[in-house]
């Protein structure tokens, strides 16, 4: 038996961390689902860690299935797919719920590359939304009088709310956010390194994209 | 989120245990542990301190704070104070389940220690509900939570925002100034009709 098989990730060439990559995407799926909207996509994060994932796999099968480090490495391992899939699922169900408005949006953020989706994301709401309009028109359309066929997509379109109150614990101190108040009053507050605060979600949105607050 | 995802992301705080076997250094994905020698105490994940005490390969060290007098002292400043006080650890709760739950003989008078947890979580749960109601009173669409676990804020998820987002309707319908359409409620219509006439 290889007794010595280090499973480190030593020879990884890259400046960050597997650590630091498993950080960031705790914190990505955290924001993720809490925020109403979908948010700016990861994906170098999870195809980092997938690899790493596989990395580790081989090296554990090269271990005797009764050493206790083997069930210590496979239960890290299963703890971070949950969180993967998870992420990714809670994209995918943002991407349908909101499907029409995401491709618009997205169509718009494509032109200056700002793009939220990943590549494969942008295919799967692009085919979704292919398959509730041939839905629509097998099911209802087709079969009701042609001066009442026109579909407009855009009219059943589900909309986030982005005013909706999250609760959210600021990384960094933040000058200045503006709260709207409806009596034409607009208030400022500061948020400091370290507090939380219940607020809506539309004033922050920016700060949580770029990590000035973490939603919890 | 689900009180386990919140449990979940609290089993990745560090404790300290001691280990009864030896061991090299472990290098996990999120960090270095190790090397184990037995009886002698080291930090690992909370999750891994559970899972090798399922095994029985290890005892819990219990958290500083997991001393009588220290929580009797946590539980007078938090009836004392008006504001929600400072917790030993962002994550009390859960880690007081869990320890209390698989290691309890490791950790000294565990059940006096048990009830003063609960006591302490009462006592806020209790100024949490108070603060919700003299906020959703007061109408206000801000709210400032400082020291809140992640645990306690769960616990209000359900119900806190929801009001909020209502109320901010009832004052939008209120106010009118505001066009009802920002409200983002989804509608499902067919045109067809209208447009014929």
């Amino acid at each position: 038996m290889e007794s010595n098989v280090h499973l480190d990730l030593s020879d990884e060439e890259e400046e960050i961390t597997a650590e630091t990559v498993l950080k960031t995407l705790q914190t990505a799926w955290q924001n993720e689902r809490l925020a109403p909207e979908i948010l700016p996509h990861h994906n170098d994060m999870v195809e980092c860690m997938l690899g790493q994932i596989q990395h580790m796999e081989r090296n554990i099968n090269k271990l005797a299935k009764t050493d206790l480090r083997a069930s210590i490495h496979k239960m890290e391992l299963n703890r971070i797919k949950f969180v993967i899939c998870n992420y990714l699922k809670t994209r995918l169900n943002k991407i349908e719920k909101y499907c029409i408005h995401i491709l618009n949006e997205e169509r718009l953020r494509l032109e200056t590359s700002t793009n939220y989706l990943t590549p494969s994301e942008y295919k799967y709401a692009q085919d979704y939304l292919l398959n509730i309009e041939n839905h629509i028109k097998s099911v209802i359309l087709n079969k009701v009088p042609s001066n009442m066929q026109a579909l407009e997509m855009n009219k059943i379109a589900e909309y986030p709310n982005l005013q909706t109150h999250v609760f959210l614990k600021a990384n960094e101190m933040v000058n200045g956010v503006v709260l709207e108040d409806l009596t034409g009053e607009d208030e400022e507050i500061d948020l400091e390194e370290g507090s939380q605060h219940i607020l809506q979600y539309k004033p922050i949105a920016d700060l949580v994209k770029n990590g000035k607050v973490q939603l919890v | 989120m689900d009180p386990c995802e919140i449990e979940f992301i609290g089993e990745n705080r560090i404790i300290s245990i001691i280990p009864n076997f030896t061991y090299d250094k472990i290098y996990l994905i999120c960090g270095e542990f190790g090397p184990f020698r037995a009886g002698l105490p080291l930090n690992v994940p909370l999750w891994l301190a559970m899972m090798l005490k399922q095994k029985q390969k290890c005892r819990i060290v219990p958290p500083d704070w997991m001393d009588i007098d220290v929580l009797e002292n946590i539980k007078e400043e938090e009836k004392r104070s008006r504001f929600f006080t400072k917790m030993p650890n962002e994550h009390y709760m859960v880690e007081a389940k869990l320890i209390l739950g698989a290691a309890a003989e490791d950790v000294p008078n565990s059940s006096e220690i048990k009830t003063i947890i609960k006591d302490i979580w009462d006592i806020r749960m209790s100024k949490l509900r108070t603060s919700m109601d003299a906020l959703m009173k007061s109408g206000g669409g801000y709210g400032r939570l400082d020291h809140l676990t992640m645990m306690e804020i769960n616990s209000v998820k359900p119900l806190l925002p929801a009001a909020m987002d209502n109320l901010l309707r009832i004052q939008m319908k209120t106010k009118k100034t505001a066009p009802t359409s920002s409200l983002n409620t989804s509608s499902f219509s067919q045109s067809g009709t209208s447009q014929h006439t």
